[in-house]
């Protein structure tokens, strides 16, 4: 259907799209592809990639074991404060990175409130540790999963539950053979989503975590650090870090697109 | 009985308060209208609705039991099949359920699946069945772990109308082969009348009526009742008219009836009458003859069942007939049309306050 636009209107439009488009086409103009390969492969990158790969994934691991659950318990639960259970979970996502990063240090740092009883009696450190990484690309993650998988269980027809229960399954059952079959396709979304966003995270690692290469330096910090010294290194890291981001829409593209 | 039922449940600011027992290889069909209170009566009996009062089976009551572990089965309305497990995998859920082996689970399914659909591959999933064949996955499945009681909730709510006679058939074999008590809960008067042994009418969330197909036929306790059973159901004050006859003055009209014998010639309120439709006959023309009864009045509506048509006409008081659609076409009967009625006084039986029922 054609419909006429205000030409004000395209004009934004326009520009808006150049501008979301430029950074992107200013990557690849300026990358070094001759080097590409050789930077990539280099001692420093791979640490890197190889390290981003293990804390995203760890990362997303997390945010589906205790989110999905966390999902369930939001979309069924009928408890007073639930609706301040869901924004305090939630919050992480509007939460500055940095902001997380100093918070996750109080409670999980050396000093913190929980992370001294950590080292005392379990020997656990997470700052400056992958572990650390990790609990801090969990904490932004995790909400992704959660939204996605809670919208998933609200979507769902309670009656299957009932008919599983007068059928003889115990809850878990239910859960494991009808329930989690149906939601997987939020499932998948809420992980892939939760594993881009544990891939691109920054501020709450560099603060919480520290920048150690090997240890918690992920892409990220080692696109930032690389930077101070080598444009043309950082670029070919960021190239890394652009690709995924655009398997991530490929394979979420039905669902981002909303065109079906 | 082995099953005694009395409970209330609570839906939204109203109460559904249901009570009836079901005897061992006893069909008791749940009738009324959508909202009555059916659906969830079944699901309180289930465990799955909160509920007060008792449901006892077999002496122990299921009502601190989760659903789980009533030894209910249930054939939910539109199947309720999980749509992702194949036919064979949700016939063999409640096995796995309770604990049974997957390959003891897998042959037992297979066994249902061959008794009750064989024409439907095992390995499909329930999306690309019919409503008939989701139906009788539902069945296979409702029996598969061989409960104590079955419950049927409109199981032909989402089957075809050509579909429903093959269907009925099976129902109506299932039932007879199953031991324990059986509940039916439906709308639809055909299935209850050829399938229950027992209805129990409920309107409002309130039992209006319990008895056998035929007792409601020929004493329908309430409007609701009548039509259901498809009978004219009047009610009003019987006043003496001529030696033997009496009229019966209803809100809605007067009907001539057969004065019954010992009963004193004065008038009597509050009595009710039957009056089979079959028994009403209509003309396009005024009618001169013998039947006392005789009333105009415009065509409201034809419904066609089988070879059989019910016209609802606005005469007073409203009438249905029944006719079978050869006389329909014949006499050229459409909404609309202004017809006379006619019906002898002797067909209309009269049930009065106090005294034995009219079972002419």
């Amino acid at each position: 259907m054609h419909r006429r636009l205000p030409l004000s209107f395209i004009v934004l439009g326009t520009i808006g799209a150049a501008f979301v488009a430029l950074p992107v086409l200013g990557l690849a103009l300026r990358a070094p592809w001759g080097r590409i390969v050789e930077i990539l492969t280099g001692p420093g990158a791979r640490t890197a990639l190889r390290l981003s790969l293990e804390v995203s994934l760890l990362a997303t691991l997390c945010s589906v074991v205790f989110g999905v659950p966390l999902a369930w318990i939001l979309a069924r639960g009928t408890f007073r404060g639930r609706a301040v259970l869901r924004a305090l979970v939630i919050l992480p996502l509007v939460l500055p990175p940095v902001v997380a990063g100093v918070g996750l240090l109080q409670a999980l740092g050396r000093q913190g409130i929980v992370g001294r009883w950590l080292e005392r009696f379990a020997g656990i450190q997470l700052t400056f540790h992958t572990a650390g990484a990790v609990v801090a690309a969990t904490f932004v993650s995790i909400p992704l999963v959660v939204l996605s998988a809670e919208a998933g269980f609200r979507s769902l027809d309670p009656r299957f539950e009932r008919a599983a229960a007068v059928l003889g399954a115990k809850p878990s059952y239910t859960l494991r053979r009808v329930i989690l079959p149906m939601v997987a396709p939020q499932l998948v979304a809420g992980a892939v989503l939760a594993w881009a966003r544990a891939l691109g995270e920054f501020g709450a690692t560099i603060t919480f975590a520290g920048n150690l290469e090997g240890r918690t330096q992920t892409i990220p910090l080692a696109v930032f650090q690389t930077l101070q010294t080598d444009q043309e290194g950082a670029i070919a890291l960021s190239l890394v870090l652009v690709v995924l981001s655009i398997c991530v829409l490929v394979v979420l593209r039905d669902r981002i697109t909303g065109t079906g | 009985m082995p099953i005694d039922v009395d409970i209330e449940v609570r839906r939204g600011d109203r109460t559904i308060a249901v009570a009836f027992s079901v005897d061992d290889g006893e069909t008791v069909s749940l009738v009324g209208r959508n909202g009555a209170g059916k659906t969830s009566a079944l699901e309180a009996i289930a465990g799955i609705a909160d509920a007060t009062g008792h449901v006892v089976l077999d002496g122990r009551s299921l009502m601190d039991l989760p659903p789980e572990r009533r030894g209910i089965g249930v054939a939910f309305q539109d199947g309720m099949l999980f749509p992702k497990l194949s036919v064979l995998e949700n016939i063999a859920f409640p096995l796995r359920a309770a604990g049974v082996g997957r390959e003891t689970a897998r042959t037992r399914a297979h066994e249902k699946l061959a008794e009750l659909a064989p024409t439907v591959d095992p390995a499909t999933r329930p999306a690309t069945l019919s409503g008939g064949e989701r139906q009788r996955v539902a069945l296979a499945r409702a029996l598969a772990a061989e409960p104590r009681v079955l419950l049927l909730d409109e199981p032909f709510a989402a089957v075809d109308a050509e579909a429903k006679p093959e269907l009925r058939a099976l129902l109506r074999r299932t039932l007879a082969d199953f031991a324990g008590p059986r509940v039916l809960v439906t709308h639809d008067p055909v299935e209850a009348m050829t399938l229950a042994d027992r209805l129990v009418l409920l309107e409002d969330g309130r039992v209006t009526q319990t008895g056998t197909p035929d007792d409601v036929r020929h004493r329908p306790a309430t409007r609701y009742a009548a039509e259901f059973v498809g009978t004219n159901l009047f009610q009003g004050e019987l006043v003496p008219d001529q030696e033997g006859v009496g009229i019966l003055r209803t809100g809605g009209g007067e009907l001539t009836v057969v004065w019954p014998d010992g009963l004193r010639t004065e008038p009597v309120t509050d009595v009710r009458a039957t009056l089979n439709p079959a028994e009403i006959a209509l003309h396009t023309e005024e009618p001169h003859g013998s039947p006392r009864n005789v009333f105009r009045g415009a065509v409201e509506e034809v419904a066609t069942v089988g070879g059989r048509a019910r016209i609802r006409l606005r005469t007073a008081p409203p009438l249905v007939a029944e006719l079978t659609t050869g006389s329909v076409d014949r006499l050229g009967i459409v909404p609309g049309r202004e017809v006379w009625a006619s019906c002898k006084a002797v067909e209309i039986r009269l049930m009065v306050p106090g005294e034995e029922p009219d079972t002419l």
